[in-house]
Order: structure tokens, then sequence, then C-alpha cells
């Protein structure tokens, strides 16, 4: 086996070592859960975030204007991730959740909504409304319109946050840190073990580095159009 | 089609509880351990049963003895005390806190407006040559989505001082304890500039062309086209990524933990990595409660600051060009009227 | 949610591993002994066993654990990484020979502490057994998590292994109050590894007694002569393996690892006061044992700590950032004449694919210091027969099985497995396992062991690096003095204290005095928030206090 040195030093690249990294089944367990966490959350998060996106920006609110429940929305997203992630573990522990996907899931959907309810508002402003208009006027009822009009009309716009709250997910840290001890262990915190008791192991955590962040580059790239709008909930199109 | 209906609502509410459940109940939550003592303990009793095939049987081993399995009884005891307000008055007085205040103050301070400078100047600098903007566009995605534990262990290769590609400059990036925290730093810069960058360039191409064609025909300088023309013009745009940038870097955690475990000493131990310490490796739950309640203050301070600022961009930055759709809610009471009566 | 993802995985891992999966792993042979083949990974590697040594539950198609899935936790660094690498080699003749399914669960250096507590505290019992440091048993053992062994361990029915291959020293770390606990794997202590050929070179040799004034001794029997020979070669171009200058001294110093153990280590025979029995001045380092004053900052510890911030100039800067791994590279790659560190290595430099240095590479106890702190009259002390110390730092990672486990039995049988003579000595001989020797049968017959030269010759080893690298073992384990060993409740949290003050003392952000002060600072709130008197109690147990 390659040795493992020091890159630049003794580092040959090989294939041998991508292979017996993926060999191993703690490898292809932690790239399975990182893929379903991440799949669920961001169906989830478009799930509750479409149509309350749909609604803030078609519809009109009087007791909280428009505007501050979006903001509300935006400030979720600022909020910092350390001020609740001790009582998610406390509250994930007395439900009996600790270590599944769902709670994964519940938390990534919760940190993910914001960005899809701010971003996709922006892009239902923009619908012309005359296609709702005409349907309503047809007898189409508010489901149908949103179903069958709004829907495949933002659809793209929807697969593409979609695409960007998954790579998020994946991306995520801290919560799969502490939610996670076994079975849902994810990518990053499974090349986090790259470092043992004798410290960053170079070769193995190039290997690993890369299959962390391969997925979510790809994706992103994938959904590049939407990528400024997106990081900047809305406020700037790219 | 009415814009008053009850029907939003029902498309509305489930985001809203949703967020109340999962955010604002947590953090309720968080505080009432930051003002209680929390102790839990758990008591566990082992009882042995034997194994039973399907004809509830007994197994047997090889040499004859049943086979066996555990099935442990956990009883669990909490109990919790007031402390009253104890833990924030140590947050006051521990040296830990105020280097770790002043890590992620220096850390913010320095990132940040790094960011927003090179992206705004390397936007301006793209502005001009649009050649191979897909491809550019594409390789500056790539940091932005790098996973940012991953990133933070390739840079410590980068940065290995014995032999390490930039190891000829004999900067001593992880082991001085200054040069660490700006290593830290640097790896931030590269990981976000792209994003402001690609914001900004977004924001100019937006501008419309005769802006440019009229400040050349007036004559004005590059500078004053900077200053009193392009900034003032994306003052919104600036205020965003500002803000944005402002709220992620105060979250500061993945990079620290990859690159330099906090240290050396705890020159790069940001607040949210102490604070992840402190509850959740030492198991000082109200403490680090109370700890995670003071950057949350801090961080309601920036959005409060910008909150005005905020609702504005909101609705009205448009940065295509004009012609682009750009219907806004500021269209409903005019389209309302006309067929819904 | 959980079909899926263990569908989706079983594909995943069906499909990776499908080369893996058709594997033999376990032979029976008609002369009464047992193959375990570690398959292609580990280099087809065949260890024979007696079939009588794997104990009465196991024999050919027998499987005593069919069905059961146990996990154990494990400082990740992969299928040939230190500690993690035996469990990934021995999952297949384990899963082979019981039925059962192994988990192996690899977690962040600096995380495994937390996530084990974490399950051990709630309950949650989704480990079954923990890879420990021996600085956790206090966080552990008091409060009833560990499952106790000695009745499997006497069953028969299980690997055969036993606590009298271990020096007492050793055994104190694997026991709580009398009772079995962890079972062998790792010892770890630290010893001094030098090159031999350069303190050995007439011309060094000269140069050294001209600048100096005495003879260069090899090895060096005082810290303070090691720090003169560590100068004399720090700069000089004395190893011809490159053209650049080399190193005296190469130290791991990294915050959140294991930097502060060089610290424990050397310090030491600075602070501790030698004497008949434990008392309040005598024998002890860490606390005083009347009333849990932190000791860690007496003149003794500073005196050691500015010592050891000199000996840090005799070495290359950025291993104030280093882990192990860098600053032994560094080692086997003949750029310092020095590292002292654990037994791994000794087992890497025979290992020619990362050392240069094999046959050069000689090992000793550490050296003493020529002066050390009497706690009672609070003087330094000029020891006329300065005497080493020895020590058990580090964490000698071992198996420790949860009470939550479900199948502590199955979990036995695969520590135990791994706790056999044969597989104990094999990993010991490969430095990759990161299990290093301390056990009677890696010692050598003339150090009252029984391994021999030509097993280690066997293995791949140079016959002049295993005499001396047995024999420091020997020497540090079996001591007069040790240093003592903290295993009280907190440790982990007073280590961290430690780490980060000495971090930044060795980048020098901080004076020694001021970081030992520092630490001595935060050891009290610490103290305080676990109970004092608990505090004293569990560490007068822990240190054998005899007032």
């Amino acid at each position: 086996m390659a040795g493992f040195g020091i890159p630049w030093i003794d580092f040959e690249p090989t294939l041998d070592n991508w292979i017996s990294q993926l060999a191993t089944p703690e490898s292809a367990r932690a790239l399975g859960n990182s893929t379903i966490v991440a799949g669920c959350a961001s169906l989830l998060a478009l799930l509750l975030g479409t149509p309350a996106a749909y609604a803030l920006a078609r519809f009109r609110f009087h007791v909280i204007p428009n505007r501050d429940l979006t903001v509300w929305f935006l400030s979720q997203r600022v909020l910092p991730p350390v001020a609740t992630v001790i009582p998610f573990y406390l509250v994930m522990r007395s439900l009996d959740l600790l270590d599944t996907h769902l709670a994964l899931i519940l938390v990534n959907a919760t940190f993910t909504l914001p960005f899809v309810v701010v971003i996709l508002r922006q892009t239902f402003m923009e619908l012309p409304v005359e296609l709702e208009e005409s349907a309503f006027v047809d007898g189409a009822g508010y489901g149908a319109t949103f179903f069958k009009i709004v829907l495949p009309l933002a659809a793209p716009s929807i697969a593409a946050s979609g695409l960007i709250i998954f790579a998020f997910t994946w991306n995520e840290f801290l919560f799969a840190l502490t939610l996670s001890s076994k079975n849902v262990i994810t990518v990053p915190i499974h090349m986090a073990g790259g470092v043992d008791s004798r410290g960053v192991q170079f070769w193995f955590m190039a290997v690993r580095a890369m299959i962390a962040m391969i997925p979510p580059v790809l994706i992103a790239l994938l959904a590049q159009r939407y990528i400024v709008r997106g990081l900047t909930l809305g406020a700037v199109k790219g | 089609m009415r814009w008053t209906s009850r029907v939003r609502f029902l498309f509305l509410m489930p985001a809203v509880i949703w967020v109340l459940a999962f955010t604002v109940f947590p953090l309720g939550y968080s505080l009432y351990i930051a003002f209680y003592k929390i102790e839990q303990k758990v008591e566990i009793t082992r009882e042995k049963v034997a194994v039973l095939d399907e004809n509830g049987e007994p197994v047997l081993s090889k040499s004859g003895k049943p086979r066996t399995k555990n099935i442990v009884h956990k009883n669990e005891v909490s109990t919790s005390e007031f402390v009253g307000a104890f833990n924030f008055k140590r947050l006051l007085d521990d040296p830990q806190v105020w280097s770790a205040v002043r890590v992620t103050a220096i850390f913010v301070g320095t990132a940040v407006p790094m960011q927003l400078g090179l992206g705004f100047l390397l936007a301006l600098l793209f502005n001009q040559h649009l050649f191979g903007r897909p491809a550019l566009r594409a390789v500056m995605i790539l940091p932005i989505f790098a996973t940012p534990i991953a990133v933070g262990y390739l840079f410590f290769t980068i940065f290995y001082e014995e032999g390490g590609p930039l190891g000829f400059l004999g900067i001593p990036f992880l082991s001085n304890p200054g040069w660490a925290l700006f290593s830290v730093i640097l790896v931030d810069v590269w990981q976000w500039t792209p994003f402001c960058f690609l914001v900004f360039l977004a924001a100019l191409q937006g501008l419309p062309d005769e802006l440019y064609e009229a400040a050349r025909i007036d004559g004005a300088s590059a500078v004053d086209m900077i200053t009193k023309v392009l900034l003032p013009l994306l003052q919104p745009t600036i205020l965003i990524v500002l803000l944005l940038r402002l709220a992620e870097a105060l979250k500061l955690f993945d990079i620290p933990f990859a690159l330099t475990g906090g240290g050396p000493g705890i020159a790069t131990q940001s607040y949210s990595f102490l604070a992840f310490r402190t509850g959740l490796r030492f198991f000082d739950l109200g403490y680090a409660s109370a700890m995670a309640y003071g950057l949350l203050i801090v961080v309601m301070i920036i959005v409060t600051l910008f909150f005005r600022r905020l609702r504005k961009p909101m609705d009205n930055v448009r940065t295509r060009k004009p012609g682009s759709t750009g219907l806004g809610e500021a269209r409903c009471p005019r389209w309302l009227p006309s067929w819904s009566r | 949610m959980s079909w899926q993802a263990k569908s989706l995985c079983c594909a995943a891992a069906m499909l990776l591993a499908s080369t893996a999966m058709a594997q033999e792993y376990v032979k029976w042979n008609d002369d009464g002994t047992v193959d375990l083949m570690l398959g292609a990974e580990y280099d087809d590697t065949v260890i024979t066993v007696k079939q009588e040594d794997l104990g009465g539950l196991f024999g050919p198609g027998e499987k005593p654990f069919e069905g059961a899935e146990i996990s154990v936790t494990v400082n990740a660094s992969g299928p040939k990484g230190g500690i993690s690498g035996p469990l990934h080699a021995f999952r297949g003749p384990w899963e082979e020979l019981t039925g059962g399914k192994l988990n192996i669960v690899e977690l962040p250096f600096a995380e495994h502490y937390t996530k084990m507590m974490l399950d051990l505290r709630n309950g949650t019992g989704e480990y079954d057994a923990f890879m420990v440091g021996a600085f956790w048993y206090g966080d552990i053992a008091p409060q009833g998590y560990a499952y106790e062994i000695d009745e499997l361990m006497a069953s028969g029915d299980y690997p055969a292994w036993t606590y009298d291959d271990m020096p007492p020293s050793l055994k104190a770390l694997h026991t709580w109050e009398g009772k079995g606990i962890g079972v062998l794997n790792d010892a770890d202590g630290q010893v001094l590894y030098y090159r031999k050929s350069a303190l050995e070179n007439p011309e060094h040799q000269a140069a050294f007694k001209a600048e100096y004034g005495y003879d260069l001794p090899s090895p060096p029997a005082t810290w303070q002569q090691l720090r003169d020979i560590a100068r004399y070669f720090n700069g000089k171009n004395w190893d011809d393996h490159d053209a650049e200058p080399d190193s005296g001294m190469v130290l791991h110093l990294k915050v959140g690892e294991q930097g502060h153990y060089h610290f424990q280590s050397l310090s030491a025979s600075f602070a501790v006061t030698p004497g008949e029995k434990v008392d309040q001045y005598h024998n002890v380092y860490w606390f005083d044992p009347t009333d849990m004053t932190p000791l860690i900052n007496s003149p003794g510890h500073v005196k050691a700590l500015e010592f050891l911030q000199d000996l840090h100039q005799t070495g290359p800067a950025a291993q104030v950032g280093w882990s192990l791994g860098e600053a032994w590279d560094y080692f086997l790659r003949g750029k310092s004449v020095f590292v002292f560190s654990w037994g791994d290595v000794g087992s890497l430099c025979q290992d020619t694919s990362r050392s240069v240095i094999q046959g050069d590479c000689a090992a000793a106890i550490l050296p003493a210091s020529e002066e050390y702190y009497d706690h009672e009259t609070g003087e330094f002390v000029q020891a006329e027969n300065p005497t080493p110390v020895g020590n058990t730092t580090g964490g000698s990672w071992h198996g420790v099985i949860s009470n939550f486990s479900e199948n502590p039995e199955a979990t036995y049988s695969l520590l135990a497995l791994m706790a056999m003579k044969d597989i104990s000595l094999w990993n010991s001989q490969h430095g990759w396992t990161g299990v290093d020797p301390g056990y009677s049968y890696q010692f050598l017959e003339s150090q009252g062991g029984t391994a021999t030269i030509e097993q280690y010759v066997a293995a791949g080893w140079d016959a002049s690096d295993v005499e001396t690298y047995t024999q420091a073992y020997r020497d540090t384990f079996y001591a007069d003095t040790m240093l003592t060993y903290l295993r009280i409740p907190g440790t982990f949290e007073y280590w961290d204290i430690l780490d980060k003050n000495l971090s930044a003392a060795m980048s020098g952000e901080k004076t020694a005095q001021q970081a030992l002060d520092d630490t001595a600072a935060a050891w009290e709130p610490v103290t305080d928030r676990i109970g004092r008197d608990s505090q004293l109690r569990d560490y007068q147990a822990a240190i054998g206090y005899e007032g």
C-alpha cells in the first residue's frame, strides 16, 4: 500500500485507496445515510415551504405583514446552530429519536425551511398572475390552481432549491455529530474520523475528503443557474 | 381568488408551526436549562433469559448449556435545581469565554470585510471581460459547496509546514497562535469570496448598460464611478451579503474543528466551538446554554440593526435589466379589485 | 425510515465489498489448530492458534452468537490505522467464528470520549464496547457503566488471555477496585528513541566533548545531557538521507490530541518527590492528596515545562501543530536524533515503506532529571544518582464493554480474540496496528519474557533494534518510581485544560508559570463541580494514598 505518510513526500496516488476506502461497510453506510437524510430533509422542507412561500407571495396577511413574516423566516436562517443543538439533543433524547434518520431529517428540514420559503416566495412573485386569475375564473379552486398552474411553472426553481438544500444538508456537521452515534453517521462525520490517535492520515483523509465533497459540488453545478439567487435568499438574481 | 381568503392560512401555517415547534420551543427549553442545574443518572439492572427457538424450546450450545440473552432494564433518575443567573454570571469572568469572543470578533472583523472587498474587486474586474463566464461560475461554485469539514482537512495538508506545498514560505501557519487564526481566516476567505464575487457580479450585470455609457460621456473617473455610482446602487445587495456573511461567520465551527482543533492553546477556539465543547463534551449543559444565549443575543442585535433595511431589499431589489419580469407584492392591490370584487 | 436505510446500505455495501465477502477466514485443521486468515487487504496473513485456546464455545460449524450484532467504538483511522486497524483485520475471522456481525464505529479522536459519555449517561446503549483510553475509567467505572469481565474470563468458553501477562503497572489500568474491566490490547508508555549511529559517531563525540566538556553519553542518562546533545545536533546535517540540516528533538504538540503526554512523562522526574510511600508530599504528581489542591503549578512542574520549551527549540517549529503521525514521520525520515514517544515508533522503524532508519532505531527508558522538587521542603534537590521514573503515559487503548450492552458475551468474545497471545504478539510487531508491546510474551527471554529475537526477525525486524526496544519497555513498565496515572472522574476535562495551556506555553503565548497557574486555577471549579469530597476519596484510592 502507498505509505500512510505525508503527502508531497511519499504520497502515491493509486486507485487502491479509493477501493479500500469504499469497500468498508462503514463508508458505504455513511454515503447511504447522507443520501437518505439529505434527500428526505430536502423533500420535507420543500413540502412545507413551497405552500408557505406561495401564501406569502400571493396572499396578504394583516396581523403580521408579509414582509415581516418573510424576514422572520429569514432570521431563522441566521440563528446560530450552537444555540439550538443542546436543547435539540435533549428533546431528541426524550423522544427516543437519538441516532435515527428521523431526527436528522427533522433538524435539517427545520434549518433549510426558511431558505425554501424565502427564495420560492421570490419565484412565485415573479410568475405572471394572469394565468392563475384565469384558472380561478374558470372555476378551479385554490388547490387546483396551485397544483396545476403554479407548481409546473415554478418547477425548475423548486428543483433547484431542492438541490441546493440537499447540498447544505449533506455538508451539515454540528447536528450530525451530536445526534448520530452509529446508525446514522453521515459522510462529514465519517470523514472527520480520519484523525486518529496518531493524527491525520494523509492519503486516507484525501480520499475521504474527495468522497465527501464530490456529491454536493456536483449537485451545486447542476443548479448553478440558481445559485446566486439561492444563496442570497432570493434578494439578488443571478 | 381573493387575496384575504382563509385558505392562505392553510398554505402558510404548517411552515410557521413547524418553525415555532423546532426553533422557538428549543430556545425556550434552552433558557430553562440555563437557569436549572440538571443531573441525570441511569440505573442499570441486567436480566438473563434463555433463548427460545420457534417451538419455545431453549436453544442449547455445543456443550449443552442453554443459550441466554440479556435484557437490560434502565431506570432514569433526573433531578433539577434552580440556580438562577449563576451560569450567566460565570460567563462574565471566564477567561476562556473572553478569549473565544476575541477570536470570533477578530475572525468576523477580518474575514467578512476581506470577502466582501475581494469579491467586489473581482466582480468589477470580470464585469468588463465576459468571456468564459460560465466556466468561471462553475469554478467559483466549487468552494462554496465543498463540505467545510473536508475543506478544513484539505487545508491542513496544504498548510503542512514541513515539506507542504507552502512549506517554502517558512510560515508557521498552524503552530503560531496569530498565524493559526489567520490560517482559519484564509480558509474562510477562500471558501466564501467566490460567493461574494458571484453575487456582486450578478448585481453589476443587472445594472443597465446606459449607466456605464452615461458615466463615460460625463468623463467620470473609475474611482468616482465606483464610489459615487456603483456602491450606492449596489447598497441593498451589499447589505444582504454582509448580513449573510456576518451571520455565517459568527457560527464558525467546522473549520477550526478540522484545521486546528482550536489551537494552539485556545488561539483559534471560536465561541461556537467553546459552547459545543462545554455542553456536549463536558456536560455542563446549563453553562453551555447560557453561552449559547450570549451568542444569540449578539446575532439578534445584528439582525435587528439590519431589519429595517432588510425589509426593503426583500421586496425591491431588482437587478435584472428593465423589461424582464418583475412582478412584486406591490402589484397585488392593483390587480385585485379589477376582477375579484 | 430504517428499512430503507438498511436495504440501501446493504445493497451498497454488498456491491462494494462483494469481493471481500466471498472470502473464507477460518480454517479448522486436523492437528487441533485453527488458521485465522486475514485476507488480501492484510497481505493474506494467517495466524495459527490452538483450538483449545479459542475456548469451549467455538468449533467447526458452531455459530455461538448467530444473529448478534455488536458495535464497537474506536478512534478512527480506517482499515490500516492505529487501534482501529486490528478491529477491521479480525472482523472477518470473528464473524465467521461466531455468526455475529460487527459494526466498527470510527469516531474522531476528539469526539470519541464525548460520544461514549453521551451514550452512557443517557443509557442509550447504542454501543456494546468502546476502545477506551485508560484515563476515561474515572468517568465510567465508578458509575457502574462498565461490564465486569472476570466471570467470562474464568469460564473457559472464550479465547484465552490473562492479566498475569501484564506488568502490575499496566494491570492496574485495566481493573477497577480489583475487578477486571478492560481487555488486554495496547500497552502505552513513552520511551526515548535515539539514532545510535549519530550518537556513537567518533567525529561527533569529539566535537561534542570539545563543546560541552564531557563524553557524549549514548543513550543520555539525564534530561540535561539529552538537551545538550539535542542542541549539539540541531541545525547540523548529521544525517545524510537528505542535504538539509536536521534536528535534535522532534515532539508532537498538537492541541486537542496527545501533546500533553510529553509534558507528563518528562516532568515526572522533575516534579515527583521520591519516597518510601505515597503521602502528602511523596510520589504525588497531580493533586495534594489531603485537599485536592492542584500541584500542577509547583516549581517542579514549572521547571519541567521551561525545560520542555528549551527542548522544543532543538526541533522544527512546526511541531507545535503536529500530531503523532507527523512527528514520527520526521524521525523515521532520519530528520531528528531523538523522539520520545510510544511503542509505535519502534515498530514503524521496521516498516521500510516509511522508515529509512531500520537498524538504527535504538530505544531506552526516559532519562531522569538531575534535580527534582521536594514538595515537603519546598526546595529543589540535586539528585546524587538520578533515577529514571517509569510511566504508563497514554491511553493503553483497549476494549471495555458497556453495561448497557445486550450482547456482552458476544462482545467479549471479540475483544478476547484480539487479546490472544499469538494475535497480540502479531499486532505489536506490526507498526500500523497501533498496538504497542508491554506483555510478557512480547518481552525477550533475557528480560523475563517468552519472546525470542527470531520471532521478531521473522516479522521483519532488525535484531539490534529489537533488543533495546523491548528492554526500554521492560524498564519503563517495571520502574521503581512511576508517574501516577490519573483515573478520577473528570480526568478528561482536567487533561483537556492542561493540554490547552501547555499548547499555549509551547507556542509562546504564555510563560510556563502562567500556563500552569492558569491550569491550576481552571482545575478548581471542575473539582468543585464534580464534588471535592468525592474527588478526594477517588484520588486517594486511585494513587494508593497511605497518609
